[in-house]
């Protein structure tokens, strides 16, 4: 086999890797997941009638989302109102593309790095995506062409913008302290030295809000706030439109919590603990796995437990909390990192 | 063709029909989204001319921050259709035209007296390696265009309070 062969041929088993990972084994458990959480919380049983412990819910959900008729109000702008689930699902299921979700897999004598694209803007490439998310949730809400979408559009665009900043300025905190935007850099100097949520705590606390804010989770889902806004910007969407949003809230969660683990736990690694080989290979696709898996819990343990801001608190905390914050951590870091051995 | 050529062809393509789109739409929220596929297409010929950095910059500051903005702005003084005006100043239409021809021909003139491209062979490595862009234009920013630098941030900041200044008057 041609070497050009192999790698085409490792970078579709990478992508079919994980997209079978997102949108087969992720995507229906993470929604029974929380439907049975939920139900713990608020001490009830949740959905536990079809299969085993209810498992099944899903599998028999996506049909009816499927199979629902798909309704589109006269009032709307059609064209928009078709593409806006795309434009909302597209990044969502792209940002993964460059996280290193394992270390190296040796197979036929060559080595396959555990990422599907190491590209040297690495994490700007995520921001860069993130920050269009907001589009299917604005471009949805005007096309639906009603006071309560339009609100919840207006709503996600402002707090996107103003969580985007401190989200970014956080991050450049570990990009100053790696010295590289490549998340495989980062994860590396993370394994050799130590997981950036402890020397860079507030920074990681910064960010680990803001994503929270990105992916429109409650405390911050004032885009959707059901109880003011019927359902804010999906409202005029039913059957797989719907289906559509409702998924890349999902995805969005997996990618904002791949990327807390890429950037502040350690992405791939595990320390105490060196496998070397093959072992080691798929034991750190295991423990990145996990690591995101108990970070979506995180999201959803969130959600059932704390209310929704009012907006003007989620103004000041992000403009006024924040954002000042975010830029003394950058100034902190930066300094140490100048004075640090090895400084430029 | 080969594959470079066409997505040139294919992302300036789009981002020419799009700015049109832009100028042509009469609602002024599909403007601004016509205006997000054109950073698109510019962000692809970024990539193409080997400048990652900056398509990605791009996308972050114009297509996902100064856009959603725009966004905002329009949907908050809920904007539907740009009422027809009636032409009042007909110069200002004909001085329109006029710095719009002339804005082409500098920009023609331009590019038709820069001196030739250096010409790249297979084999050729790039000029900077893969890796060092981001550093170098740090460097230079910090360096040679320090003044520039600063100078552009103070703009930006008088800007900002001006507005604010402008927006508390109103209030008042």
């Amino acid at each position: 086999m041609s070497p050009e062969l192999f790698d085409v041929l490792a970078a579709a088993g990478k992508i079919a890797f994980f997209w079978a990972v997102v949108l087969v084994a992720y995507l229906p458990n993470v929604v029974w997941a929380e439907r049975r959480i939920a139900g713990l919380i608020q001490d009830r049983p949740g959905p536990n009638r079809v299969g085993p412990f209810g498992l099944f819910q899903s599998l028999a959900d996506v049909p009816k989302m499927f199979l629902k008729e798909d309704v589109t109000p006269l009032f709307v702008d059609k064209l928009l109102h078709t593409v806006a689930p795309t434009i909302i699902l597209v990044p969502a299921l792209t940002t993964i593309a460059i996280v290193p979700f394992g270390s190296s897999l040796t197979i036929a004598g060559r080595e396959i790095p555990l990422v599907i694209a190491d590209v040297n803007i690495g994490f700007l490439y995520l921001l860069a995506l993130t920050s269009i998310s907001v589009y299917g949730i604005v471009i949805g809400a005007w096309a639906s062409n009603n006071k309560y979408s339009l609100l919840g559009g207006l709503r996600a665009s402002a707090q996107v913008i103003s969580y985007e900043l401190s989200m970014g300025l956080a991050a450049i905190g570990v990009f100053v302290s790696a010295g590289s935007f490549r998340p495989v850099a980062i994860v590396e100097w993370q394994a050799a030295h130590v997981w950036n949520c402890v020397p860079q705590a507030l920074g990681c606390i910064i960010f680990i809000v803001s994503a929270f804010a990105e992916t429109n989770r409650i405390p911050f889902d004032l885009a959707e706030a059901e109880s003011e806004l019927v359902g804010g910007y999906h409202t005029e969407f039913s059957a797989f439109k719907f289906g559509m949003f409702f998924m890349s809230e999902y995805a969005n969660m997996f990618a904002a919590a791949a990327m807390i683990v890429t950037l502040y736990f350690g992405g791939w690694s595990l320390p105490f603990l060196a496998v070397t080989g093959n072992a080691g290979g798929l034991l750190s696709i295991a423990v990145f796995l996990a690591k995101v898996f108990v970070w979506v819990f995180v999201f959803i343990w969130v959600r059932w437990t704390l209310p929704r801001f009012r907006y003007d608190q989620l103004m000041a905390l992000g403009w006024k909390v924040l954002l000042p914050l975010s830029v003394l951590n950058l100034l902190v870091v930066a300094w140490v990192v100048a004075r640090g051995p090895g400084a430029p | 063709m080969t594959g470079a050529t066409f997505v040139f062809a294919l992302a300036s393509g789009l981002a020419i029909v799009f700015a049109l789109l832009m100028v042509v739409q009469k609602a002024p929220v599909k403007s601004v989204l016509a205006l997000v596929v054109t950073f698109f297409g510019l962000a692809v010929l970024s990539v193409q001319l080997a400048a990652p950095f900056i398509a990605a910059i791009q996308i972050i500051v114009y297509a996902g921050a100064i856009l959603v903005l725009f966004l905002f702005v329009i949907m908050l003084l809920n904007l539907t259709e740009e009422a027809r005006e009636k032409d009042t100043r007909p110069i200002q239409r004909w001085l329109g035209l006029v710095s719009a021809v002339a804005l082409a021909g500098l920009l023609l003139g331009v590019t038709l007296r820069a001196p030739p491209a250096p010409v790249l062979r297979p084999g050729d490595g790039p000029r900077i390696p893969a890796g060092d862009e981001i550093p170098l234009l740090g460097r230079l920013l910090f360096s040679d265009y320090l003044f520039a630098f600063e100078a552009m941030s103070v703009l930006l900041l008088a800007a900002a309070v001006g507005a604010l200044i402008l927006s508390k008057r109103r209030m008042e």
